[in-house]
């Protein structure tokens, strides 16, 4: 794996070098791209057997007993992100672009997290609406991945000058993620789960990872937690509390132009779900019952429990009168869970305060209108709301950040976690250059360096 | 002789002192403006004043609170001094007066007019008895609050409709001069009663019993026994006018009730039991109190709630304090929260999260935890689910309600008749109400 990312990026770099500046990061990707699946490729040989170090669990007196055992270390960075979902994702982008070596670890196959995976494909609120007038509050990363996905044929809806929330095809999405990844130089490892953290003292020192490769350790001098779950802080002990919220699971309607809607609507199926890029698709919302999001045998019951509802449901639909063309074309990846731990920040992010409409000195992003029809000017969110209170080297961003109850509903949005990525990212990348605690960044120059990437800061 | 003229003279000018002082007094006991004036709740003291307005108030609600004691000193000015309060305290006097001294014709077209306050007073208290008091609205001190509660910043067009009774009461004083104060108020046909019942109580105590009617009042008033009889006769009829009045607009509402503050009388006697002063909707913090300018006749002007911006406050039990004839009840603010102004229900039709969308505003803004989501009826259509034992119609939820233009979430009234919510909801799917 190392011996791939090592040819690739060394591809890139010349192939970069020896084009103009024009044109350049499209056709870039590209050649990358045929450089990979041209070079040849004999399969089903045999190959020696990695010498693995063994150090079982074993079972000691009924209880499971893991011994102490060294790690190996994988990669080494400065800055590691976890989490590939839209907050990593700025994260790692914002991160490298500031300057720092960064990596960034997902445990699916793909980036995007629930805005892919989980198949929510609005992306919501990008823009604050007060008084009527929409002020565009997702800019910088954000802005820039949505603009490049809207360039794509059929790739996004509602996307042009002034028009708030498009919505995006997943797979475009899930492209120009990988495009931008590369490009801003990120090492980019899937598959991976963070199992623990690496710890020293009070400070992270990195996170160890669980894989098909074996449990291994990442290295890195500030650790962004973008897992949205919060596993990073809650395994370095950060005080932090949970909760439960409805935990549902997307799918998607295949031949929706086929389809009589308002015959379906008329027949009862009032949820007929959200447009899509595509005509002929649409995305429907199953919230699910409110629950532990991470209580696996919960998880399982209710993945089960999904499908089987959404096919009973299908079922009836196609027996139904303009119902007949549609066919269940897809049901979520990632099970859609909303909110589950909430980190204790230095800095709490109240409702009061956010609704207030004070933009504090130390606002390191501005939140969109939440609410159809809502009209106020969005709110500032403090840099000290992705701090914990006493773990060090370690900033986190997207949901789980230091919010209270009623914040929580604007905090998981997509357009968010953009947000709250993008400035985590900066501060991760400004701590390791400055040599300090992300405790102790300098505020000013956070701001600076956001507004430079093109941030919206009120 | 010029001694004499000098008394009278001296004797003017204490009167326009007295009369002055009392109006800058009322105005300042109800004036809305400013925060370092008297507290809000002193907007109560104005039109709890009249004696009237203690009186159809007491006869309604069969109770006697204390703020009756604030009608105490009026009561006993007119018993005691004739035409007491009109000659030295009513602030709607002094301003009839003074725009008639302002002109030059002071022609009285209306003085062969029959003099229908008494008969104002004697319907309003006999429909008093029958719960629905007619004409408590005519009372001068009440309507002199309205004006003054009008003019609370920020100045709202609804409010100042809400104030309109004093002007209307001037222009009748530019086309009849004095009518008003002499023919049609029912306060002055009251301390007018007050008065005769005095002399005739005197008369009695004297031993003479042969009444020749009342001595001249401030009101020109005839005297003589077949005047007497005539009036009786009216009197009778205006009783019975009132008892049949009260009757009619009791009856006179419909299912649609509209929604009132908390503690607010049943709907059959709100309407007549509200004087329209509008201290209510002048202390509401939310500013979701509004004359109903387009209520049903018998309730034209009376507060109801409006929950499109704002929400009646988990913290407040302001307009409780503040109203002077108990058409409002007095309560603590843990009574008030208990108090159900009405119940919050659903229109799953236009429900956004039971389109399926991510809205749960309602759900998160109910400060009393009283809307859960419900999964099991239709997962794809989960709905906000009320638990009526929780809600007490403070409207929260439909205030922050997106849908329009209609909110899915509302407030709708209880049937005060039957008074018993949960049983007409128990038939609609548990705490479900679906339209149509």
């Amino acid at each position: 794996m190392k011996a791939t990312l090592t040819r690739r990026h060394l591809l890139k770099l010349l192939t970069a070098a020896g084009l103009g500046a024009p044109f350049a990061t499209r056709v870039v990707a590209d050649e990358a791209d045929a450089s990979i699946q041209s070079a040849p490729s004999p399969e089903n040989i045999v190959v020696p057997v990695s010498p693995r170090d063994r150090y079982p669990a074993v079972l000691s007196r009924g209880r499971v007993i893991q011994p102490g055992r060294p790690l190996a270390v994988m990669h080494e960075t400065d800055v590691l992100v976890v989490g590939g979902g839209p907050a990593g994702f700025a994260a790692a982008v914002a991160a490298a672009r500031a300057g720092s070596k960064t990596a960034l670890i997902e445990r699916y196959g793909y980036l995007g997290g629930l805005w892919t995976g989980g198949l929510v494909l609005l992306v919501y609120p990008t823009h604050a609406t007060e008084k009527g007038v929409r002020t565009k509050v997702v800019r910088g990363v954000g802005d820039e991945l949505l603009e490049r996905i809207a360039r794509y044929p059929d790739a996004a809806t509602n996307h042009a000058a002034g028009k708030p929330d498009p919505t995006t095809d997943p797979e475009i999405t899930k492209l120009v993620m990988d495009q931008m990844v590369r490009e801003a130089d990120v090492t980019m490892i899937f598959h991976c789960w963070v199992a623990d953290v690496v710890m020293d003292g009070d400070a992270v020192r990195g996170v160890v990872i669980e894989s098909k490769a074996g449990r291994q350790a990442i290295l890195a001098k500030v650790v962004v937690d973008a897992s949205g779950d919060g596993d990073v802080f809650a395994a370095g002990g950060a005080e932090h509390e949970q909760r439960l919220h409805a935990v549902g699971l997307v799918h998607r309607l295949g031949n929706a132009d086929r389809a009589d809607l308002d015959a379906l609507r008329a027949a009862g199926f009032k949820n007929l779900g959200e447009i899509e890029p595509q005509p002929s698709v649409r995305w429907i919302n199953l919230r699910g019952p409110s629950t532990d999001g991470l209580d696996i045998a919960e998880l399982s019951r209710l993945e089960i429990e999904h499908r089987r509802s959404i096919w009973q449901r299908m079922e009836r639909i196609r027996q139904s009168s303009g119902g007949d063309k549609v066919f269940l074309l897809q049901t979520a990846p990632q099970i859609g869970v909303r909110i589950t731990r909430l980190l204790a920040a230095t800095r709490q992010l109240t409702e009061a305060e956010a609704r207030s409409g004070v933009r504090p000195a130390d606002t390191i992003a501005v939140g969109g209108t939440y609410g159809p029809g809502a009209d106020n000017p969005g709110f500032a969110i403090p840099y000290g709301a992705l701090v914990p209170k006493k773990l060090d080297n370690l900033i986190a961003a997207g949901r789980c950040i230091g919010v209270d109850t009623p914040m929580v509903e604007d905090m998981r949005l997509i357009a968010t976690c953009l947000l709250t990525g993008h400035a985590a990212g900066v501060a991760a990348a400004l701590a390791v250059q400055e040599g300090c605690r992300p405790r102790d960044v300098d505020i000013l120059r956070l701001r600076q360096i956001l507004l430079h990437q093109g941030a919206f800061l009120g | 002789m010029a001694a004499t003229k000098l008394r009278n003279v001296r004797s003017r000018l204490r009167r326009r002192l007295v009369r002055w002082s009392a109006f800058a007094a009322a105005v300042a006991l109800g004036w809305p403006g400013s925060s370092e004036g008297p507290p809000e709740c002193a907007a109560v003291v104005l039109p709890a004043l009249s004696p009237f307005v203690a009186l159809g108030s007491a006869l309604s609600t069969r109770s006697v609170g204390i703020l009756a004691l604030l009608a105490l000193p009026l009561f006993l000015l007119a018993w005691s001094m004739r035409c007491g309060f009109c000659r030295f305290a009513c602030p709607v006097g002094l301003l009839q007066d003074t725009l008639t001294s302002l002109r030059s014709v002071r022609r009285r077209h209306w003085i062969g007019a029959p003099a229908i306050g008494p008969c104002l007073l004697i319907a309003t208290a006999t429909g008093a008895v029958l719960g629905h008091p007619l004409f408590l609205w005519l009372d001068p001190l009440a309507l002199f609050a309205a004006w003054l509660n009008a003019w609370r910043t920020p100045i709202a067009w609804i409010a100042v409709a809400g104030g309109l009774g004093l002007p209307a009461l001037l222009i009748v004083e530019l086309f009849w001069p004095g009518l008003w104060c002499a023919r049609i108020c029912p306060l002055g046909a009251g301390q007018r009663m007050l008065w005769q019942g005095h002399r005739l109580v005197v008369r009695l105590i004297r031993g003479r019993t042969h009444y020749a009617g009342p001595e001249t009042s401030c009101g020109a008033d005839s005297s003589g026994t077949v005047l007497l009889a005539r009036r009786s006769r009216r009197h009778f009829l205006a009783a019975g006018a009132g008892v049949v009045g009260a009757a009619v607009c009791r009856g006179a509402y419909g299912p649609s009730t509209p929604l009132r503050p908390p503690g607010a009388a049943s709907e059959e006697q709100f309407g007549g039991l509200c004087v329209r002063c509008g201290n209510c909707a002048r202390v509401c913090p939310s500013r979701i109190i509004h004359p109903d300018v387009a209520g049903r006749w018998s309730a034209w002007m009376a507060p109801r709630l409006d929950f499109t911006h704002d929400y009646c406050r988990e913290d407040c039990h302001r307009c409780n304090a503040v109203c002077p004839s108990g058409a409002i009840a007095r309560l603590s603010l843990a009574e008030k929260s208990r108090r159900v102004i009405g119940l919050a229900r659903l229109d799953p039709d236009t429900c956004l999260m039971a389109l399926g969308r991510e809205c749960n505003a309602c759900v998160r803004v109910c400060p009393y935890k009283a809307i859960a989501v419900d999964n099991t009826l239709d997962p794809f259509s989960p709905r906000p689910r009320v638990d009526l034992d929780r809600c007490n119609g403070c409207g929260a939820c439909e205030s922050v309600c997106p849908t329009r233009p209609e909110r899915a979430m509302r407030v709708r009234p209880v049937d005060r008749e039957t008074g018993d919510q949960a049983e007409t909801q128990g038939a609609f799917f548990g705490a479900f109400w679906f339209e149509g």
